[in-house]
């Protein structure tokens, strides 16, 4: 426990912590648009966001911010279009984002940098300023989704639920991006740009048979997340494995244990 | 005759060469239940696309009266196995304005279950745990919450069993003679919407058919000829 005192520990349990509210407020939305590999596109965007500010001479994370709005802008823009399919676009840009991002980062002839950090997140080389933003950036987004509640339920449904509204969704669908581009920008420091996507999924899949409303899911899922978080960074403290395997460990375990109980019952109620 | 509120006029539409919709013309009095019927691909989503403005690029004229209020039901999705939890209450929410306080909400939720024949304590049930009936039910309640004064059902029986059907039948005639609205019925299945229309349109890309539905009952083998030839 005496761990505890020490301040970069404090911090990523902030930013930990911080994080897990996020996907536990967006991730239930994300898993009803149906676009779960979205998280993992706006990672590899965000990566080329990085190379872009190393080659710029600017923090490579405020780098990947303007990149992510930038593109996710472009990418809702595409889709709306109707032209391209979902997963032919989310192929363009995974793999676009990190063919420019090696570029950028080859032409910054930047020696000292690993993209690991970003790709599995380095929770426990949080600053002050870093928590600072990712604190922000947390309670941005749950007022804004607090906010557009409705709106976004219904912007992110299957698109068979959807009625015509007498004003467009489109703009909300556009905001959900933005949102889910803030999420995946604070999500790269923390937890890392390849596991964000099981932190935005996972707990939305445990808790969902627990639910019989969407405001209940995304209370059940954020519990899910901050519990999965603590219980990981808890766990890194004394187990020599990285923070974000055992916080992603943490949150299928609890998949696995949901999924134990539920059966259990279905089997004692059919018996 | 009464006047009409919905005006069809030459509306002709392509895409890439393959036409969807060819010259339709047609008319729609106020508190009237007509009918659209016709096969899959016959361009009939084109046509309620077109009506609900939804659609723009086309030839011709659709105009909606000064005034009139339209609300689309959209058809029934039941074997949704990916759908998240949501209860009716959230279903219904998202039809409305966020600025809607949540007491007059409720009350007014309530209100427009009942009035479609549906308990109030249904609205903080789980949306999924309804029956086909009963979802068809609270979607006609949600759109009736805008006010409308013409209602566009899409297959508006098609996840309803039989014997919900009546049911849905008296409602939907209640809501065009009590309420005075006019009602459009979009349907490939005319056995499930004759019942209930005063006029049949049949579409397959051109309009082949505009009549009152006792011909359908009195000449049917013929109209089946010509629904099965065109439709």
């Amino acid at each position: 426990m005496e761990l505890l005192t020490y301040t970069f520990i404090q911090y990523a349990f902030l930013g930990g912590i911080s994080m897990a509210i996020l996907a536990g407020v967006l991730g239930p939305f994300v898993v009803q648009s149906r676009q779960s590999i979205a998280s993992d596109m706006f990672a590899h965007v965000a990566l080329a966001g990085i190379g872009a500010a190393l080659l710029v001479g600017v923090s490579p994370w405020w780098g990947a911010l303007p990149a992510l709005i930038i593109v996710s802008t472009m990418i809702w823009r595409l889709l709306d279009s109707g032209t391209y399919s979902p997963d032919a676009l989310a192929m363009f840009f995974l793999s676009g984002g990190l063919a420019a991002a090696l570029a950028f980062v080859h032409l910054a002839r930047d020696t000292v940098f690993s993209f690991e950090n970003y790709l599995f997140g380095s929770i426990l080389t949080l600053t002050s300023t870093d928590v600072m933003a990712i604190v922000l950036a947390t309670i941005a987004v749950v007022g804004v989704v607090w906010y557009v509640w409705y709106p976004l339920l219904g912007a992110t449904q299957s698109p068979r639920y959807l009625i015509p509204f007498r004003r467009t969704p489109k703009i909300v669908q556009l905001l959900f991006f933005w949102l889910l581009a803030i999420v995946v920008w604070v999500g790269i420091k923390t937890i890392g740009g390849l596991l964000i996507g099981a932190l935005l999924v996972i707990p939305v899949l445990t808790a969902r048979n627990w639910a019989s409303s969407f405001k209940q899911l995304v209370v059940l899922t954020t519990v899910v997340s901050v519990l999965s978080v603590s219980l990981g960074l808890f766990a890194a403290l004394y187990v020599d494995l990285p923070p974000s395997s055992l916080i992603i460990g943490m949150t299928i375990l609890a998949f696995v244990l949901q999924a134990s109980v539920a059966a259990a019952i279905s089997k004692r109620s059919s018996g | 005759m009464n006047k009409s509120v919905i005006s069809v006029k030459n509306v002709t539409k392509a895409v890439g060469g393959r036409q969807l919709l060819v010259d339709v013309s047609f008319e729609i009095a106020e508190q009237s239940l007509v009918s659209l019927i016709g096969p899959n691909g016959a361009g009939k989503s084109t046509m309620v696309k077109i009506i609900l403005g939804l659609d723009q690029q086309y030839d011709g004229s659709v105009t909606i009266r000064k005034g009139e209020l339209v609300q689309y039901i959209p058809q029934l999705v039941m074997d949704d196995q990916y759908q998240l939890p949501m209860s009716v209450y959230e279903y219904m929410s998202i039809a409305t304005n966020r600025l809607y306080s949540t007491n007059k909400k409720q009350v007014d939720f309530e209100q427009a279950l009942s009035h479609v024949g549906v308990a109030g304590e249904k609205l903080h049930q789980s949306y999924t745990s309804l029956s086909g009936g009963e979802r068809q039910r609270v979607a006609i309640a949600r759109a009736l919450l805008g006010d409308p004064t013409i209602l566009v059902l899409d297959e508006p029986l098609a996840a309803v069993d039989y014997a919900s059907r009546s049911g849905l039948y008296k409602l939907i005639r209640h809501l065009q003679q009590d309420h005075k609205m006019t009602v459009l019925l979009v349907s490939h299945d005319i056995d499930s919407v004759l019942p209930l229309s005063d006029q049949v349109l049949c579409l397959n890309q051109s309009l082949h058919t505009d009549c009152h539905p006792s011909q359908f009952t009195a000449e049917r083998s013929q109209y089946n000829q010509t629904i099965h030839h065109h439709c």
